[in-house]
């Protein structure tokens, strides 16, 4: 057990403190750090641990499915996800491969599922779909920032698909996402036709007026609940200290709402204390 | 994003490239029997036959002769209380034929799982055992901890 532990805990050291562009560049196939960097040193016994997760080119269509040795298992230990700090420091080239290590990883997990489900078994930690898509997530917010800054540094834009506010046939607001047209503006009828949309009529005022109370009442209710529930926690409390309840509710008239008849409790008023 | 929006594409541009791409793709097992060397894959519905194809050989590095796909409609179920409808979504399923040469066979994940089952019952029976002893040597003390005595 110690020589295993030993084994682990020294693989643990090596990736955390290794970079990944060691680990790219080297020899090796290409590993998937904190998949596998915090593992080992978790698990030393018995536990399934879905380790490193390699892509060798050898391996073909098999890296559709997930380590022969967990097949089997009813649980695989797996590390988080990818942070976007951690990623703030890879350089293009590594996050180009990591994406790839992950779209791979994330097929891997897809394929063992559908399969589980069809043979009416458990799929063992589900949450390992969610951890690859959260690291993609934040991979593509880090690309993104990096398309922004060179945007803005050589045209002064952000590059970013423009949007507007606009407001569609119901008289509501929305982003609308401009995209790319063949025909210029003027001369595509269809565009102009589609963008053409009033919201006139009798029907969408009405709708509006509703709609629009209906955003008011639930603004309404809202300050009435709040300013309910400092009464009540006043006259159940007298000496509550009212600066935290300042901080707590901050729209509500506190100063005013204690010389109120409900904030005050079922006791005699002291006089001329 | 810049990386998702891609410009209209006209002829005589330069060809448009897929950085960052995010297809999925899950290789499923066949549901008619088929000629060893063809896979059956479920794949994102906006998929191409060129994206399939593209995307095995570049990626995963699986040489491709064919690309067949059709669209599988997702299941309608009606909800056995309220009565409303539901369905699953549609997803592409693409038939991959490989060169002659190459074979696959759709592995067997749960060989093991009986043995895998029969072990992890037997190690619950002997911390079952462990607790019953126990507590049957604290039967006169109860409360005292584990580690009370030897």
């Amino acid at each position: 057990m110690s020589s295993t532990l030993m084994k682990c805990l020294s693989l643990a050291n090596t990736l955390r403190t290794a970079t990944l562009r060691s680990l790219l560049t080297s020899q090796q196939k290409p590993t998937l750090a904190p998949w596998g960097a915090v593992v080992p040193a978790l698990a030393s016994h018995v536990q399934a641990v879905s380790g490193i997760h390699t892509s060798a080119a050898s391996l073909g269509l098999m890296e559709f499915f997930d380590d022969p040795k967990v097949w089997s298992e009813n649980e695989v230990k797996v590390g988080r996800a990818w942070k976007p700090d951690e990623l703030r420091i890879k350089s293009n080239k590594e996050l180009h491969q990591l994406w790839y290590i992950l779209l791979k990883e994330r097929n891997m997990l897809l394929t063992m599922e559908h399969e589980c489900n069809d043979k009416m078994e458990v799929f063992p930690n589900p949450e390992r779909i969610d951890k690859v898509k959260i690291s993609m997530e934040n991979l593509e917010t880090v690309v993104r920032e990096r398309n922004k800054a060179y945007h803005l540094l050589e045209t002064g834009e952000t590059g970013e698909r423009p949007q507007r506010l606009v407001h569609n046939c119901f008289g509501l607001r929305y982003m609308y996402k401009s995209c790319e047209h063949v025909l210029p503006p003027f001369m595509n009828i269809k565009w102009i036709k589609s963008r053409n949309v009033g919201f006139g009529g009798r029907a969408v005022r009405k709708f509006l007026l509703q709609y629009r109370e209906k955003l008011y009442n639930e603004k309404r209710k809202a300050k009435n609940r709040s300013r309910n529930e400092v009464m009540m926690i006043l006259r159940r409390n007298p000496d509550f200290d009212l600066e935290v309840l300042r901080r707590q509710f901050p729209q509500v008239n506190i100063d005013k709402l204690r010389n109120e008849d409900k904030a005050r409790g079922h006791y005699v008023p002291k006089i001329g204390v | 994003m810049s990386t998702r929006w891609y410009p209209i594409y006209q002829r005589g541009n330069p060809q448009l490239r897929v950085f960052l791409p995010n297809f999925w793709m899950k290789l499923v097992r066949p549901t008619e029997e088929q000629p060893p060397n063809v896979v059956t894959f479920a794949v994102s519905t906006e998929m191409t036959k060129h994206d399939v194809k593209n995307y095995l050989e570049k990626i995963y590095k699986v040489p491709v002769v064919e690309v067949r796909t059709r669209i599988a409609l997702g299941d309608t179920k009606r909800d056995q209380t309220y009565g409303y409808i539901t369905k699953n979504d549609d997803v592409k399923i693409a038939y991959v034929t490989m060169p002659k040469t190459e074979a696959f066979k759709f592995p067997d994940l749960f060989e093991k799982k009986a043995e895998q089952l029969e072990k992890d019952e037997k190690s619950m029976d002997d911390s079952k055992e462990g607790f019953r002893k126990f507590l049957e040597r604290n039967k006169k003390r109860p409360g005292t901890p584990g580690w009370f005595s030897i």
